[in-house]
């Protein structure tokens, strides 16, 4: 069966990822001179309790690619196919660290390395989807191929309640127009092959909510969506019980945005991902 | 108690550690191109600075001896024959006056290195008949004050950098609190940050870090202070920029940089020469080249000649920013009166804004131009007042660009229409979405009365304050507090959100505190915001939505 490696910007919920076995290389988040492996030292919630009360904002880094090749090695005991799925090398190095980490393996096993183009759990869907084909028993080129094609079909949206995390991260992309308002702004952004896109803006944060729900909506041929928080988990909770009713509960996922995430998108987020049938 | 001697580098560490900076630099080029807004907005600052270092390196390991003086001196010669443009000529200058700082030393620790820096800032100063702070001079100056500045902790070369590169950051980050052209355009300061990421390049090489120089990358520096859109300013078309015209000039040890400067300095703008009786490196943005080149070829022999037209420059410029921040399809124009009001279109998105409000209305000549001075076609009009939405329902006949008008009555209407604005929808789904949000909006406003009147079973006195809800006038007094207090209690807030007062030109901000404080007091679950509007006649403008 094809082994699927994948990173913690995929913000996959650790029982789904167990259950599918998917294995997770964590970033590296830096407060100061601290630094911990994302979610697995540093739990979500830690995180943004630290995120603001910390006088420093944190940084993030890519895994090296010693933490993929051992990651590799260690599956290469166990498969000789391995699938590795990555956040999008606009924003990140973690595809290439992957890359270099396949060369650098001791071990013999094809390994398959594709960028996602997107985050969060936009990335997280194609790599649940890649998971489940792989238990079917899809052989790795038709997954790998599969995979590149779901990467087309996914659709981000995240709404901020300030978007100055995503600028000092130099993260901000298009929504930059977004900046710099004296009022206070829930700002929504897409993330659409790769890029950051400004879609929309509401003062109230009930009108946001309701333009999140409606946007889920438009897509009723979704095979997967996830709601995600970065501490902000009432509002992520009313928007899943409300897309219940519309979606099919197996095909629905929960989840918490990761520190690698958080410290570029800060708290209050609530992010939506859906994948495409 | 001794201390230990810091470590010693040669002038192999010196290239090494430089040769480096360069790979790390290279990989910036095209974000520092972007960046470059001044003197001339020609989006080369980073390959010039690229090709400056590539030619300071070269000439590295041409250098007879690999002792520090020796290396230093080859440096400062590569960068002199090889400076582009106006950074590469002053980075040029900061390797001259390192390698004065540097001379007769076989060898440099921290303290050595932090001295030839600051040497190297001094020189770089000198050079330019009219030094201009939020540039790459003043992180020059910034950083090597804090490099020798860390020295009192010991003369350990990384120590040294590290405060080095921490504060050329800081430096770069300050850019546009000193230069007004980068606050307009939205960035910082492009040479300022090419040096930066040049000495961010050395550290890494110093501490080894050779897994964060293959894998990761520079990264522009963000702004202390908040920057809106980086497009308007390019847009705007300027005067033309001309040549810049740049070459090495060869004597027979008879040059005299000074008398040259003096010689060209009424030949164009961003003079630049340095050098020594030996070899002088000119710059010029000029619009007669050979008058300058003419000069100077009596005088020795011309290396390295450069002349590039720098409108063609601009233009391509203005392209790459264009395809990197694509202009929205559709404009939107704003009247609106008051500087933090305008502020506050502004920073959500407007294209444009007319100055006019209550007795000042803006004629329909001034709307249409407005219009017409726009690059796009599609334009949306927010006249956010009852009397200027006749003016404006003039426009879209006068005009072959499509104008669509919100007839907003107020300024809270405007804001909400102009918060709606969606990027992707059309501009007729637009106007509708943008019409809908604005009539959701609650608006109050408190003025003065400029006469006295008797209004139903209201009596008001001349200067009364007096108060309107949606237009309708609501209640009078003598206090405006007071009378904004009275309309907002006659609000239904039950299914409010939240109330944003923008305070006038007349009015205190302690005065909407207060008014601000009630009404949180009352209703603990809305959320008020206090924002400076500096509009005239309105005490107050409140929307609650």
């Amino acid at each position: 069966m094809v082994r699927i490696v994948t990173d913690s910007v995929s913000d996959i919920p650790a029982d789904v990822a167990q259950q599918l076995r998917i294995a997770i290389v964590p970033l590296y988040v830096r407060f100061g001179s601290e630094v911990y492996r994302d979610g697995v030292e540093l739990s979500n919630s830690d995180f943004y309790r630290k995120l603001v009360t910390s006088r420093r904002l944190p940084t993030t880094s890519a895994p090296s690619p010693r933490d993929f090749s051992t990651v590799y090695d260690k599956l290469a005991g166990e498969t000789d196919e391995i699938l590795s799925i990555h956040v999008s090398s606009r924003f990140t190095t973690v595809h290439k660290a992957a890359l270099t980490g396949r060369e650098r393996m001791k071990r013999k096993c094809r390994v398959e390395v594709i960028d996602s183009l997107t985050g969060a759990m936009g990335e997280g869907l194609i790599v649940i989807a890649a998971a489940r084909w792989a238990l079917e028993g899809v052989a790795l080129d038709e997954l790998a191929d599969m995979v590149r094609k779901a990467a087309q079909r996914v659709h981000v949206y995240m709404c901020f309640e300030t978007l100055e995390y995503l600028n000092k991260g130099g993260r901000i992309g298009r929504a930059e127009s977004m900046l710099g308002s004296p009022l206070k702004v829930n700002s929504i952004i897409g993330l659409e092959g790769g890029e950051i896109q400004p879609i929309c803006r509401e003062r109230r944060r009930s009108r946001a909510m309701e333009r999140m729900y409606s946007f889920a909506c438009k897509f009723n041929s979704a095979t997967s969506l996830a709601v995600e928080h970065g501490a902000a988990a009432e509002d992520a909770e009313m928007l899943a019980e409300r897309l219940v009713t519309s979606f099919a509960k197996e095909r629905m996922y929960l989840s918490s945005i990761s520190s690698a995430v958080g410290v570029h998108t800060g708290p209050n987020v609530i992010g939506l991902s859906v994948l495409e049938g | 108690m001794k201390t230990r001697r810091a470590e010693q580098y040669t002038g192999q560490d010196l290239r090494e550690m430089f040769s480096a900076a360069t790979m790390w630099l290279e990989k910036s080029v095209a974000d520092i191109n972007a960046l470059n807004v001044f003197p001339v907005p020609d989006g080369d600052c980073g390959t010039n600075m690229l090709l400056t270092m590539r030619s300071t390196i070269e000439e590295a390991y041409r250098a007879p001896d690999s002792d520090a003086a020796a290396v230093a001196q080859a440096m400062a010669r590569g960068a002199l024959m090889g400076a582009r443009g106006n950074s590469g000529v002053i980075l040029s200058q900061i390797f001259r006056g390192m390698a004065q700082g540097l001379d007769g030393r076989e060898s440099f620790d921290g303290k050595g290195f932090a001295s030839a820096f600051a040497k190297g800032s001094a020189v770089a100063y000198k050079a330019l008949t009219r030094p201009v702070e939020g540039t790459i001079l003043t992180v020059a100056k910034d950083a090597s004050t804090a490099g020798q500045a860390a020295c009192s902790d010991g003369n350990d070369l990384i120590q040294v950098m590290e405060a080095t590169v921490k504060r050329a950051r800081e430096s770069v980050a300050n850019t546009p609190a000193l230069l007004p052209v980068l606050r307009q355009a939205g960035v910082v300061d492009a040479g300022g940050q090419g040096l930066y990421v040049l000495f961010e390049g050395a550290l890494h090489y110093l501490k080894g870090e050779v897994e964060e120089m293959q894998s990761g990358r520079p990264e522009v520096v963000p702004s202390n202070i908040p920057l809106v859109s980086r497009f308007p300013v390019v847009a705007e078309k300027e005067e033309p920029y001309g040549y810049c015209t740049e070459f090495v000039l060869e004597g027979h040890k008879n040059l005299n940089p000074d008398k040259i400067r003096k010689s060209l300095v009424n030949e164009g703008q961003c003079l630049i020469v340095v050098g020594d009786e030996e070899l002088v490196h000119i710059h010029v943005h000029t619009f007669d080249p050979g008058r300058v080149v003419h000069y100077a070829s009596r005088l020795g022999i011309l290396h390295e000649i450069k002349i590039q037209n720098m409108d063609d420059q601009h233009r391509e410029y203005v392209e790459m920013v264009k395809a990197q921040a694509p202009l929205p399809e559709i404009a939107t124009i704003t009247v609106v009166s008051g500087e933090g009001l305008a502020q506050v279109f502004r920073s959500l998105g407007v294209s444009s804004v007319v100055p006019g409000g209550q007795t000042m209305n803006p004629s329909v000549e001034e709307l249409l131009q407005a219009v017409e001075a726009l690059p796009q076609d599609k334009v949306i009009l927010l006249p956010n007042n009852k009397n200027i939405i006749p003016a404006a329902k003039q426009v879209p006949a006068l005009t072959l660009k499509k104008v669509r008008v919100i007839p907003t009555e107020s300024v809270p209407q405007g804001v909400a229409a102009l918060l709606a604005f969606n990027y992707d929808a059309d501009l007729k789904a637009n106007a509708s979405l943008m019409k809908e949000a604005a009539s959701s909006v609650v608006t109050i406003e408190v003025t003065k009365a400029i006469r006295a009147a008797r209004i139903g079973n209201l009596k008001i006195g001349k200067r009364q304050s007096i108060g309107f809800l949606n237009g309708e006038l609501a209640t009078a007094g003598d206090k405006p507090a007071q009378v904004l207090w009275d309309v907002i209690d006659e609000v239904d807030m039950g299914k409010k959100e939240i109330v944003t007062i923008y305070y006038g030109k007349n009015a205190k901000r302690p005065k909407a505190e207060e008014v601000a404080e009630r009404i949180r007091e009352k209703y603990p679950k809305l959320e008020v915001e206090l924002v400076y509007g500096g509009q005239p006649h309105y005490n107050y403008i409140v929307s609650v939505e």
